[in-house]
């Protein structure tokens, strides 16, 4: 067996984490139409209001986690209303939106490291007080089990958002029409209100998750954003289930990857997947 | 009128002493923020402390501290703004990373730089300088100690930056006709924090100890994780383990590090601070002093240039630093010695030279 089962679970842990990043991204993307770069700062957000509630305030850690993830959603909530609403009431471009995107995660990066220092931060313990398991020879930490558990958890509750409620209706009628869908009586700019906030939700949950197994720093959103944007082209942009098969598909490339040579290479790795997805397939795996 | 001769009365009846009296400014580049900030903190207050120590010098110094959290793009224009605002006459830099790019800069500007580096190449030019231990001082302590201890198969997991390479390079070099064995070597980028598919890598390898060349945070995400995958092998390093704020990580391991600074050195550093030196600190004191010590040697009374500096640094034998008995070699290096310590109680201890 070797290696092959803890690279198999490396690279499940990978796209879990992705899979968190690309869920809230694609969600967003689905309804708007542009590329939120502002989405992976909220990881950081929920990372650092953890940090915040939990290590400098005291809190219990369960309270400052559902602070957090309820923090994430609420600048998400925010964003829209202030700035990407009124952008849209103006019929701005989606490259006005994007640009006003880069502008917002510039900001609040530079604003966390303002006011917690650039420094890198862990939200976990010492690793003897971490629980370990092991599956046919390969390891996961008590954190990477609860990352696994959130993704699955969360793409679940999604689509049944999606798919079961009247809500969920709305947001897939915004997501294929928005003009058609505000004809017929959906108030599209309220929807959008709160897929920015489910969206930025999970994104700081995955910061937060992120803060756990490996630690936080101003720019941890830059980096998941990055990944979180590569699952979502591969696995079919706007495509929940896409950016869950693009988020894995990238875990696994990059792990696997760099089995033979040297780790150097696995953002190279991830960029090279992109490319060939852009050239060979530009609408993604799932073809929306 | 009684301007004019107010003006020229005070031009001649003021001293010699006076009138060659030019500031040398110096531009220290060095992470102040970030997570190395405590190491360039360390140099800040060694470099203050070579200033309020110097004594009488006809010439004035001026230090200007830049902070660049060891990031090569808030290197350069840190340097471009010493250069083009303060108009520095010198540069004092931490890291290679740093090193690599303010060497070119400060070689085309005509500015002496020193930097405080493992990676040679810093030293290339004629207004370049390192003061840091070498690598191949380094790696002969370390060979040393593997095979005091018995140690036949090594294993490697470096940064991807100029430092390491050029101390892993050298480590092959040395290993060449000893019978210790690099069985694995894993490399990994600046800013990476998922070490756990090269310690998958590594980890049947049957390595006897690792050598971890990496700064924080990585090398404690690394330590974390290496522990998580049930590695329980020893470590070691060159340096790197005194570049973390947490010692405890590496409680027990033993490592190559840069000789210990003197006990004048470390009471001053201790009375000024109430810390103990850190890494590059003892460095820095000396660098500082250097570039004093050359362009007092200037003779005449204009400001020294940069090549009478260079002049000057170049004749620089058995100057008495606070790291020893200094020289400048032909390459514009001073060659300083290696010791091993080994983390103890949370703190460093010498064990052996």
């Amino acid at each position: 067996m070797g290696i092959l089962p803890q690279l198999i679970l490396n690279s499940i842990i990978a796209g879990a984490i992705y899979t968190l990043v690309a869920l809230g991204f694609n969600l967003i993307y689905g309804a708007t139409k542009f590329f939120n770069l502002a989405h992976g700062i909220m990881a950081a957000i929920g990372g650092y209001a953890v940090f915040y509630f939990a290590k400098i305030l005291g809190l219990d850690i369960y309270v400052a986690i559902i602070l957090g993830v309820a923090l994430a959603g609420f600048v998400g909530f925010g964003l829209d209303k202030f700035i990407y609403l009124p952008l849209r009431r103006r019929k701005a471009s989606n490259m006005v939106l994007l640009v006003a995107s880069l502008g917002v995660m510039t900001a609040l990066q530079a604003i966390i490291a303002i006011l917690f220092s650039s420094r890198f931060k862990t939200l976990s313990g010492n690793v003897e007080t971490q629980k370990f398991f092991t599956i046919l020879g390969g390891v996961i930490t008590q954190t990477q089990l609860v990352i696994l558990l959130s993704a699955t958890l969360v793409m679940a509750g999604l689509v049944a958002l999606l798919y079961k409620t009247q809500f969920g209706k709305a947001v897939r009628a915004i997501s294929d029409d928005e003009e058609v869908a505000r004809i017929i009586g959906i108030n599209t700019n309220k929807i959008i209100g709160y897929v920015f906030f489910i969206g930025s939700a999970v994104a700081g949950l995955a910061g937060i998750l992120v803060g756990f197994d490996v630690g936080i720093d101003p720019e941890i959103g830059s980096s998941l954003l990055f990944k979180g944007v590569i699952a979502s082209i591969v696995g079919g942009v706007g495509n929940i289930y896409g950016g869950v098969l693009g988020a894995f598909l990238l875990g696994f490339v990059e792990n696997f990857g760099i089995w033979k040579i040297s780790g150097e290479w696995k953002d190279a790795i991830a960029f090279a997947l992109l490319i060939t997805f852009l050239i060979f397939r530009p609408r993604g795996i799932m073809n929306k | 009128m009684a301007v004019v001769v107010v003006t020229i009365g005070y031009f001649v009846l003021r001293g010699p002493s006076e009138i060659s009296a030019e500031t040398i400014k110096i531009g220290v580049i060095a992470p102040m923020t970030g997570d190395l900030a405590f190491m360039g903190e360390g140099i800040r207050d060694a470099i203050l402390i070579a200033k309020e120590n110097m004594g009488n010098t006809k010439n004035r110094y001026e230090v200007i501290f830049e902070d660049d959290q060891l990031d090569a793009k808030m290197s350069a224009s840190a340097a471009n703004k010493l250069l083009s605002i303060d108009k520095v006459d010198a540069f004092v830099t931490f890291s290679s990373v740093t090193g690599n790019v303010v060497a070119p800069i400060a070689e085309q500007n005509k500015a002496v730089h020193f930097g405080i580096a493992s990676d040679l190449n810093v030293a290339k030019g004629k207004y370049n300088f390192i003061h840091w231990t070498p690598p191949s001082e380094e790696n002969k302590v370390l060979i040393v100690e593997l095979q005091r201890r018995g140690i036949r198969k090594l294993g490697i997991f470096k940064g991807n930056a100029p430092g390491a390479i050029a101390v892993i390079d050298d480590l092959k070099e040395q290993l060449k006709g000893t019978d210790i064995e690099v069985v694995t070597e894993q490399v990994f980028n600046s800013g990476e924090k998922d070490f756990r598919t090269i310690i998958a890598k590594s980890k049947d390898s049957g390595s006897e100890i690792y050598l971890l060349l990496a700064f924080s945070p990585e090398l404690e995400i690394l330590v974390k994780q290496m522990r998580e995958a049930g590695i329980t092998t020893p470590i070691t390093s060159i340096e790197n383990f005194e570049m973390s704020e947490q010692l405890d990580l590496f409680e027990g391991e033993w490592y190559v590090n840069s000789a210990d600074p003197t006990a004048d050195f470390i009471n001053k550093f201790n009375a000024k601070t109430d810390k103990s030196p850190t890494l590059g600190a003892a460095n820095a004191y000396d660098i500082f002093n250097l570039i004093v010590a050359a362009n007092e040697k200037v003779e005449g009374v204009s400001k020294p240039t940069s090549d009478q500096v260079v002049t000057e640094l170049m004749k620089i034998t058995n100057f008495s630093g606070a790291l020893g008995n200094l020289s400048v070699n032909e390459d514009g290096i001073i060659v300083s010695k290696a010791a091993v310590r080994i983390i103890k109680d949370g703190k460093p201890v010498t064990v052996g030279n």
